[in-house]
């Protein structure tokens, strides 16, 4: 099989995995945390391929195109709330929207 | 032939439900006639079904009749099924035929009560309840006549339901007579679970077969329900009481339908109560025991209709004695005689009542004959019959079964011998005083205020009826004389043959026995009324027979009592602690809970994903270090 071994690949999602993981946890711009999920997402959808790849298996993929559509409605709803948040003068920061704090 | 037997069940049935769903579209006078016409058509019904039966050859007078399949669980099945034989027969000509006489004469009695659509529906669904019982071919449905007799006589003796009395006297028949019911259902319970059947001639058969124990405790079961219904010792504190009903629901409950109920129990079901002669005495015996209790118990009552009642237990007595030692034709015999001049003496104290005002305390009424004369004659009439004096009905029915006891001999016939032929000495007695004192003496004051000659003793609806029972009280004995002509013994002979049968002799002898006591009570109480006293002079025994013997207080110490502490104690130590504060504790707990879940609601996004990715971390950790 040409190209590199699939633990590289592997490596290569976790190390995007984590990086997405730590920007969900640690910023607090809601674009950025955003951005992290889509991080998060594509690194699994590597993972997923390169499975895919490796096993000469198509389901793989479809599992990948699956979660890009998913990807591309939740970007959809994330960027319109922080729009509507940005119209309504709402500071840009998810440690300030706690209304649903217990 | 069996075609009447149908529409004498079901016409009745017909009548209340047309009463029912007419409601108010038809005057109170029609809904009457409705059930008058509906009674005397299932009597018709009767008389077809009866003469059909007497043209029949004697060996095929035992006729089923099965409408459908009732009720059907694996090999066991019950139909809804009548018999016709020679006893339903007898039993369909008195519930219907007296019992249409006493709805025809409620015509004149009821006229003028708010309610008397309701009062005919009930009357209606008391005469069809009580054809269901004696007409069932199964002991099931035996048991569905039972429990609806018993459901009627509720809602009749509660009929004036804004009288507290009337309410706790309904509760009180209903709750004595579901004693009964409970047994009676054991009973047959353990029938079906024995022979696998119900209907009679099946279980007849097999009778024979089941072991002594469970004989006793099936005919113990039966005895049971009869005795509630039949108002007998020691279930018998119901039957006063229910003189709170209308007087006409009185002399149904008395004379055509319910208190006979026990009697016609223990002469269909005499196979089984033959295989266990224990309990068949034991119902001779607890019938003595009647007879002579509420003999001397109606010496001391001051209602006119109680009287009558006390009679009625002290005659059902008798037949209880007399279905007890075998002699079943007697004990139907009296049964129906005692149908006769029992509706006839509380018809006529009707009478008096409606004519008083609704006053029923015999110390207000006296020298009614000169106001009343016709209702006067009706009342003798059925006072002599009771009594038992020769011609009259009572005299052959009542004799019979005390010469029926003689023949049976043994310790037991001769003590129930010796009861019966006192009872004679206390009939005669508390007959005498009660006529007496309410037809004889001084006119009373509250008489004179009320009663007027010339003001005509009540509407004929009221007074052909009273009429026509004085008739047949008069001349209903004269179906049996003995050793010349005993038609009604050899026809109920047929269905159940009588254990017993005294010698012409016998029966002679006994019945001038019987009569010189009866006329001896006369005797007595006559002259205590002469005197201006009461038979019972002694004060002690007039409160002991006052308080009924205390039956009410006793039942009262040992069921009533306990049961009301119980329930304050459970209320008290189960109830308010368990129940009602558990509850408040649980729904206090879910809030402080809830509360405490709320704190880790921060609210705070990152703090979230934070847990959630350790939580995945965990779970990732344990997942490989198990593998």
């Amino acid at each position: 099989m040409d190209g590199p071994d699939v633990g590289w690949y592997l490596i290569l999602a976790a190390i995007l995995f984590g990086i997405g993981s730590l920007g969900v946890m640690l910023r607090r711009s809601p674009l950025v945390v955003l951005l992290s999920l889509e991080i998060m997402l594509n690194a699994a959808n590597l993972t997923l391929i390169a499975f895919a790849r490796q096993h000469g298996s198509l389901s793989g993929q479809v599992f990948a195109l699956a979660v890009m559509a998913v990807a591309a409605a939740e970007v959809a709803i994330g960027l319109g709330l922080i729009v509507a948040m940005a119209r309504r003068r709402i500071v840009l920061d998810v440690d300030e929207a706690r209304a649903l704090r217990g | 032939m069996i075609a009447g037997a149908w529409v004498c069940l079901l016409s009745p049935f017909a009548g209340a439900v047309a009463i029912t769903l007419a409601g108010q579209r038809v005057s109170r006078r029609t809904a009457g006639w409705i059930s008058i016409l509906t009674t005397f058509l299932a009597f018709g019904g009767a008389l077809v079904a009866f003469f059909g039966l007497w043209a029949t050859d004697p060996s095929d007078r035992e006729q089923l009749s099965t409408a459908y399949t009732w009720l059907a669980a694996g090999d066991f099945e019950v139909q809804l099924q009548i018999l016709l034989d020679t006893l339903s027969s007898t039993m369909m000509l008195i519930v219907s035929g007296v019992g249409g006489l006493i709805i025809w004469y409620s015509l004149g009695y009821m006229e003028g009560d708010d309610e008397e659509r309701r009062y005919f529906a009930y009357m209606s669904l008391f005469v069809f309840a009580m054809l269901l019982l004696v007409q069932s071919g199964n002991f099931l449905l035996l048991l569905a006549g039972w429990g609806l007799v018993g459901l009627a006589s509720y809602l009749l003796i509660g009929f004036w339901h804004e009288r507290p009395e009337a309410v706790a006297a309904a509760k009180k028949a209903f709750v004595m007579n579901a004693i009964g019911d409970a047994t009676f259902a054991l009973g047959i319970v353990l029938l079906v679970w024995e022979t696998g059947t119900l209907e009679y001639f099946g279980v007849f058969e097999d009778v024979g077969a089941l072991s002594t124990t469970t004989v006793n405790l099936v005919a113990l079961g039966l005895l049971g329900g009869a005795v509630a219904k039949s108002a007998q010792i020691p279930l018998q504190t119901w039957l006063p009481d229910a003189m709170e009903g209308p007087t006409p629901v009185s002399a149904l409950i008395h004379a055509a339908t319910m208190v006979t109920a026990g009697v016609y129990l223990l002469v269909r079901a005499s196979p089984i109560f033959e295989a266990a002669s224990d309990v068949q005495h034991l119902a001779a015996i607890l019938g003595a025991v009647t007879l002579l209790v509420a003999g001397a118990i109606a010496l001391v009552q001051w209602d006119i209709k109680r009287v009558i009642a006390y009679s009625t237990m002290s005659q059902i007595g008798y037949m209880f004695l007399g279905a007890g030692i075998g002699a079943y034709g007697y004990a139907i015999f009296h049964l129906m005689t005692h149908a006769f001049f029992k509706a006839l003496l509380f018809m006529s104290a009707g009478l008096v009542i409606h004519h008083l005002g609704g006053e029923q305390d015999i110390r207000r009424m006296g020298g009614l004959r000169r106001v009343m004369p016709r209702t006067h004659v009706a009342f003798l009439v059925g006072s002599l019959a009771l009594v038992g004096i020769p011609i009259f009905s009572g005299f052959w029915s009542k004799d019979g079964i005390i010469s029926s006891a003689r023949a049976t001999g043994g310790a037991l016939g001769w003590s129930l011998w010796a009861a019966a032929i006192l009872g004679a000495l206390l009939t005669g007695a508390y007959a005498t005083r009660l006529y007496l004192t309410v037809f004889r003496g001084e006119e009373s004051a509250f008489a004179k205020e009320h009663a007027h000659v010339g003001h005509g003793e009540g509407p004929r609806s009221m007074l052909v009826p009273v009429g026509i029972l004085s008739v047949l009280a008069t001349i209903g004995g004269l179906v049996v004389i003995p050793g010349v002509w005993e038609p009604f013994l050899t026809w109920i002979d047929e269905t159940a043959e009588s254990l017993v049968m005294p010698t012409v002799a016998e029966e002679y002898q006994i019945s001038v026995l019987a009569v010189a006591l009866g006329v001896a009570g006369f005797y007595v109480a006559l002259r205590a009324f002469r005197a201006g006293r009461q038979v019972v002079t002694n004060s002690g025994v007039w409160r002991v027979l006052e308080h009924k013997l205390y039956f009410d207080e006793l039942y009262d110490a040992l069921a009533y009592r306990p049961a009301a502490a119980l329930s304050v104690v459970l209320r008290r130590n189960v109830e308010e602690p368990v129940v009602e504060r558990s509850l408040d504790e649980i729904g206090t707990g879910t809030i402080q809970v809830g509360g405490e879940v709320a704190r880790t609601q921060s609210g705070l996004l990152r703090s979230y994903a934070i847990a959630i990715a350790f939580a995945v971390f965990v779970l990732v950790v344990v997942f490989v270090a198990v593998r």
